[in-house]
């Protein structure tokens, strides 16, 4: 569960609001999708959550525990995905990948088991030993979701996971995140693939200049759109973020 | 269709664009300017560097001093030129040392070739570019040796418009020629390494045989011809800058174009001076054309795919599987072995860490080893600096035992780890901010990185007094405790320098390491602590008290500043790393 309680978050000493009074809630089992136009507050939303920004005011807590209070506990519940996957290029992916079992002190019967899983499933069981430095963008942000699924987090919070993924791997991973949350588990993406969300996604945030502009379900969205033309995800989304 | 063809601009103005944001991207003026002016970050560094330079002022103030002493020694001899050469020469052999530090990282490592070499830019230019922010990195670099030199000589002989014109041009020529033949040889060297699979191990041992080459040359040539000794101080001056086997005069017939600098700059006006003048630019220009006629033939075929490693295809059995999967090591020390990964892995962090670490010691090997083999065993000749050292190690056991620490700590802690050693994780710091370890474990994991690469000095430079100084075992190892002591505390605030302003958005990883604002100011933090101690040691030694009493009130010194300098990163490293963004 993820709860953000009237979180602001500016830049530039107070001069640019990224997120402005943002209270919204993800339920267990749920899969959130967080959409916006470039430079609307998701990354910044996304970062909050994490723990890698601070709010100015406000208050974020992940699975009950606050996150400014509390951090390590609510790491220890967390993984992310950022929107780049920045990651130490002269280890190796299974270097990597231990040093992530390690640190979220995953045991290894448990880490053999699910690294076998998603090497496989990613396809990079036979590039493991390599450093990471020779993969593709595509393959470092598999490795990059692989490790965030090794410690099987109850919460997960993904920036934009689908963006240099090959088409069955996206497949994979859609898959993947209905598994996680049919496991009671929590998911909180953003994404610009409005087929994504409209499909995928139990609940839908939508924000707009750091303002949570519309949230729920999708057949909840419908009913905010106004118009009463476009009943399609993406015309909801140009409506309410047109100005 | 060429850019000029589609309208664009021409050549030469392409040129400009491209050097401008070459500087501009390197010296992150804007960056400089937003932080100060508009986030308001950062203000305090200008009092601290202000108080750094105005720290220096007496230093200075020595070496000019020492100049006007030489000068006044050689002026009556009428070779008062020779003390001009030895500056020029000294920068010039400087800048071909460490450009090739610079001229490997910012040809071939730094991150912005994946956009440039896209662009339609001819290598050449690519290259110039980086050349001209190396050249003004350089200029950095040699100011604290040439100016001084150049300016009190100035002075001294009240030089006319003539000398003080010509230095200017000068100076901005002098480290033209020693890049351009760095690069030239980088280019080559690069170009063979580009098709080899072991990229890496390459890179680093062609650097170290570039290194040494330039380190045997200078004391190669370093070994002064004339005798005299250390006492006949004026005369050992004299000669050393006017016999015909002096340093000046052989490294002035391999490497000219000191000599033409010098002649430039004291004939001012007159035809032999701009003669000179003339000579040195236009070796200068021709070298700067030679260079990029060589970039566009080799440059680009040593970079592109510089990046690529060579890894194999192939999947690990269900047993090796289990075996290389950890069974679960401790966050602290999974952290520290990333840490001794990634430094141990990346070519321009070892070189600028932890071989830094055992630099100094090395030098004296080469010393002694140059020396031996030019003087058939090492006498105690005159103007042996390697005598003079084994002199001194002979005398007062204090002094030895103090001497030897400070070498041993100044060996173990000039290194640039501690200081870069979150700089060092760049854009892959959220990782660090991710996990769930406590901010104060992962420090400590990395200040046991840091402190074992300052050991690794402390050891090297153990070896180094006992084999070539001939120290006894008996002071060293009071010495070793003592350096391994104090360098608890040098690493810890070199620590707290770089976790309070961690630069993390460089592209080159050069500016992580070498160009880090952060390792100068540990330096001077080191300094300043060095000679607290010295200082300390100094009047405890003129209280007259056992010997055994002082290096005790030392250690115990060092060991109460060590003991508050951990915990005070510790403490910092829990405050500080939720605010970093």
């Amino acid at each position: 569960m993820i709860e953000l309680t009237h979180v602001s978050k500016s830049y530039n000493r107070g001069k640019i609001k990224a997120v402005d009074d943002l209270t919204l809630t993800v339920n267990p089992g749920e899969i959130f999708g967080f959409l916006g136009p470039n430079g609307a507050g998701k990354t910044t939303t996304i970062k909050l959550v994490v723990g890698l920004l601070r709010p100015d005011s406000g208050r974020i807590a992940v699975e009950g525990f606050d996150v400014a209070k509390e951090p390590l506990k609510a790491k220890q519940v967390t993984t992310y995905v950022p929107d780049f996957p920045a990651i130490y290029e002269r280890l190796t992916g299974l270097e990597y990948l231990n040093f992530i079992g390690d640190v979220y002190g995953v045991p290894k019967a448990e880490r053999l088991e699910r690294i076998g899983k998603w090497l496989e499933i990613f396809e990079l069981a036979s590039v493991v030993t390599n450093p990471i430095q020779s993969y593709s963008h595509g393959m470092k942000q598999k490795i990059v979701l692989a490790a965030a699924l090794l410690p099987a987090p109850r919460v997960m919070v993904l920036d934009e996971p689908l963006v240099g993924l090959d088409p069955r791997a996206a497949h994979q991973l859609k898959e993947m995140f209905r598994e996680h949350c049919d496991a009671g588990k929590t998911l909180f993406f953003s994404t610009h693939i409005m087929e994504v969300a409209e499909k995928l996604c139990d609940r839908i945030g939508i924000i707009h200049k750091g303002q949570l502009v519309a949230c729920g379900t999708m057949e909840e969205l419908k009913a905010v759109d106004r118009t009463d033309t476009g009943q399609s995800l993406e015309e909801i989304f140009l409506e309410l973020t047109e100005k | 269709m060429s850019a000029k063809g589609a309208g664009g601009p021409g050549e030469i103005g392409r040129l400009a664009t491209v050097i401008r944001a070459g500087l501009r991207s390197n010296f992150g003026l804007a960056t400089l300017k937003h932080r100060l002016l508009k986030e308001k970050k950062d203000r305090w560094l200008v009092p601290l560097i202000g108080l750094a330079a105005v720290s220096v002022i007496p230093m200075f103030y020595g070496i000019v001093l020492l100049i006007e002493n030489v000068y006044g020694v050689l002026k009556p001899m009428g070779q008062e030129r020779a003390l001009l050469s030895f500056g020029i020469l000294a920068g010039q052999l400087l800048i071909l040392l460490f450009g090739i530090y610079y001229v490997i990282a910012a040809f071939y490592f730094a991150r912005d070739l994946e956009f440039l070499i896209p662009l339609p830019l001819r290598p050449g230019e690519v290259m110039a570019s980086k050349f001209a922010v190396i050249v003004i990195n350089e200029y950095l670099t040699v100011a604290a040796v040439v100016l001084p030199v150049v300016i009190t000589v100035g002075v001294l002989a009240r030089g006319g418009a003539g000398y003080w014109v010509n230095a200017a041009l000068v100076y901005l020529a002098l480290p033209v020629i020693p890049l351009a033949l760095v690069s030239l040889a980088v280019v080559a060297m690069m170009r063979v390494i580009n098709v080899s699979r072991k990229k890496d191990a390459l890179i680093l041992v062609g650097s170290l045989v570039l290194i040494g080459g330039a380190f045997a040359l200078q004391i190669g040539l370093g070994r002064s011809g004339g005798g005299g000794g250390p006492q006949a101080s004026a005369q050992a001056i004299a000669a050393f800058f006017t016999s015909p086997d002096s340093l000046l005069n052989r490294i002035g017939a391999i490497f000219p174009p000191g000599i033409w600098a010098t002649k430039a700059i004291a004939g001012g006006f007159r035809g032999e001076g701009l003669a000179n003048l003339a000579l040195l630019l236009g070796v200068s220009l021709v070298l700067i054309a030679g260079m990029v006629v060589a970039a566009e033939r080799l440059f680009y075929r040593g970079v592109i795919g510089l990046g690529e490693t060579t890894g194999k295809r192939r999947r690990l059995t269900r047993d090796e599987m289990s075996r290389r999967v950890s069974s679960g090591r401790r966050a602290f020390a999974a952290i520290f072995g990333r840490e001794w990964k990634i430094m141990n892995r990346t070519p321009i962090f070892l070189l600028n860490g932890v071989l830094v670490s055992v630099f100094i010691p090395a030098i004296f090997v080469l010393m002694a080893t140059l020396d031996r083999g030019g003087r058939g065993g090492g006498s105690a000749g005159g103007g042996d600096p390697m005598a003079l050292l084994r002199a001194l190690m002979s005398a007062n056991p204090l002094v030895v035992i103090l001497g030897a620490a400070l070498f041993m700590t100044i060996c173990g802690s000039i290194n640039g780890t501690a200081s870069s050693t979150f700089s060092r994780e760049g854009a892959q710091f959220w990782i660090s901010r991710m996990i769930p370890v406590a901010p104060r474990e992962q420090v400590a994991a990395k200040f046991l990185h840091s402190y074992l690469v300052a050991m690794l000095g402390v050891a090297t430079a153990s070896i180094v007094a006992a084999v070539f100084l001939h120290v006894r075992a008996a002071y060293l190892a009071p010495a070793a405790g003592l350096s391994l002591v104090a360098g608890v505390s040098l690493t810890a605030v070199g620590m707290m320098i770089d976790l309070a302003r961690p630069l993390l958005d460089w592209t080159n990883p050069q500016k992580a390491i070498k160009q880090n604002l952060n390792v100068l100011l540990a330096l001077v933090a080191d300094v300043g602590i060095l000679t607290a101690a010295f200082f300390g040691a100094k009047a405890l030694i003129r209280a007259k008290l056992e010997t055994s009493v002082v290096l005790g009130v030392v250690l115990a010194g060092l060991a109460v500043l060590a003991a508050a300098s951990t915990a005070a990163l510790l403490k910092f490293a829990d405050k500080r790393y939720p605010e970093i963004e």
